[in-house]
């Protein structure tokens, strides 16, 4: 490992980075309201509480919608280049909330309803540094390795 | 009623892309107002821009060309419910009763191709992919779609009626009507979204000159179309998923943007859905259309693609949407947008959009919706 890793954005993934099979993403859990935010924050969104709690997220949901994203995105974008168009969806999590979160796996096989999985991923991260971010997958996909 | 707020005079800047300065766009737009309405700029006491990618102090920019005074003018940003935030703000400060006579101008020139993501996104989501504005709406399609069984074809219906429509509204910039095959066969941007059925930003302006009723009849010009209404609302906790938004509640269930806005727009102007004789709305996309005619209440949730397919929407049907060809022809240029949907509802009113010209028009309804869950609507009555 050339440089270091870094979460792609602060107070998002779960542990310290150097194993990634243990990186779940987080979020705040409101004790006023019960509703939960992605990410680590101070203040709930939905009543300005500030009493938080920070919770791990489960890491299978289900995909409520999604969209393939056919040109490359303007600015910063740290994806393949070339550019491969890519599934972008809401993954619906048990804790009451859906995240967005990039779908990696053949486009023309996404379905509103199907069982995806959390994978951190690494990204190209400045002065050789690596930008841990993550995406959801299919589930059977990471069950069965081999078969794509 | 005395506190009536109305609009007096109106002028455009046809949207599209030229070779001019904001400022001379903007000023272009402010004099043909204020010609409209046989008002002076020196007789203006308050002036408010919207604009939302131009530099700060816009507004002095673009005024001081019409000539040096020192009234209160500021610049007013809420994304693409600009022109509704400023028309606001200019309406709250005539029924106040400090000023009765107002200008209020939106502008914006913008590059060519998805807006720059820095402004609405954090780095993050941007590095990630998460930046581009058509995968939202995209996103919003999908769902609706699994849900009520809206169909492609509804979303290129929609693309069909505005493209048509622009044909003859000169200050759109397209202008060019597009077989429902073509549209259908447009390159995807993000599915199920294709190019033939978005907006594209772009630059261009609108201006209105507003008045108190008793300064309206004084002056004495045009006939005054009234403001019965004029909200702008942020969504509510979690009620909208749309840009630079990274999550969404799936436990709370608050009305959107839109269902909130227009509620209270009926509600002060003691008028419903069915009062409305026309609508310019928010196509940012196809498909925002559909859903915006049910949460604006012309038909029960689920059911708009089929207002479309039936025709009901078109300019001869029983409630026409974007006669004007809507930002789907007519470009976005996001400060301008909502004050151009009035310009476009306050000529509808006047008897004066020529093939465009919704027979009889009374009453009309515009609606803006963007970033943040911005919304802004307006009811004209004449």
């Amino acid at each position: 490992m050339t440089g270091q890793r870094i979460p792609v954005r602060e107070g998002l993934l779960s542990q310290a980075l150097d194993d990634l099979s243990g990186v779940t993403l987080i979020g705040s859990r409101c004790r006023n309201c019960g509703e939960t935010a992605l990410g680590a924050s101070t203040l709930c969104q939905n009543c300005g509480g500030d009493e938080l709690a920070v919770i791990p997220l489960a890491k299978e949901g289900t995909l409520w919608t999604y969209t393939v994203v056919r040109h490359k995105p303007p600015g910063d974008y740290r994806g393949p280049d070339p550019f491969v168009p890519y599934g972008l969806g809401l993954v619906e999590l048990p804790e009451g909330i859906r995240v967005l979160s990039p779908l990696s796996c053949d486009v023309e096989t996404l379905a509103i309803g199907q069982k995806l999985v959390f994978k951190p991923t690494i990204l190209a991260g400045d002065k050789g540094d690596e930008l841990v971010s993550f995406e959801f997958v299919p589930a059977e996909q990471r069950e069965a390795p081999h078969e794509r | 009623m005395s506190d009536d707020v109305v609009i007096i005079g109106t002028g455009i800047h046809p949207f599209g892309r030229f070779e001019k300065s904001y400022e001379d766009i903007g000023a272009d737009a402010a004099r043909a107002a204020l010609k409209d309405a046989g008002v002076e700029w020196r007789q203006i006491q308050t002036a408010y821009l919207s604009r939302m990618y131009l530099p700060a102090t816009s507004g002095p920019r673009v005024l001081r060309r019409l000539g040096g005074t020192d009234i209160p003018i500021m610049d007013i940003e809420a994304a693409c419910a600009s022109g509704g935030a400023a028309l606001r703000q200019a309406m709250l400060a005539i029924k106040s009763g400090e000023v009765d006579l107002a200008l209020v101008l939106g502008v914006e020139k913008m590059p060519r191709g998805f807006m720059d993501p820095a402004m609405i996104y954090s780095p993050w989501q941007i590095k990630m992919g998460m930046s581009l504005n058509p995968s939202y709406w995209s996103m919003r399609a999908r769902r609706h779609m699994y849900e009520y069984g809206t169909t492609e074809l509804q979303l290129a219906q929609v693309a069909y009626k505005n493209h048509k429509n622009s044909v003859h509204n000169p200050n759109a910039m397209y202008r060019r009507e597009f077989s429902l095959e073509e549209i259908i066969n447009s390159p995807l941007v993000c599915d199920p979204i294709r190019r033939l059925e978005i907006c594209a930003p772009n630059d261009g302006a609108a201006a209105l000159v507003l008045a108190s009723r008793r300064m309206a009849e004084r002056i004495g010009g045009n006939k005054p179309i009234t403001i019965a209404a004029c909200s702008h609302s942020i969504a509510r906790y979690s009620a909208d998923f749309r840009c630079p938004a990274d999550s969404m509640s799936s436990t709370a269930a608050n009305p959107g943007p839109t269902e909130v806005t227009s509620g209270e727009a009926y509600r002060r102007a003691g008028l419903g859905p069915k009062d409305i004789d026309c609508f310019e709305v928010q196509d940012t996309d196809a498909f925002c259309e559909i859903e915006i005619y049910e949460d604006i209440g012309l038909c029960p949730r689920g059911e708009g693609g089929r207002l479309v397919a039936e025709g009901r929407t078109e300019i001869g049907g029983e409630m026409p949407v974007n006669m004007s060809g809507g930002l789907i022809s007519k470009g976005e240029p996001v400060g301008a947008s909502h004050l151009g949907q009035v310009y476009e509802l306050v000529s509808q009113l006047r008897g004066r959009s020529g093939l465009r010209q919704v027979e009889g028009a009374k009453v009309g309804l515009g609606h803006v919706l963007g970033a943040g869950g911005n919304c802004a609507v307006t009811i004209l009555k004449s």
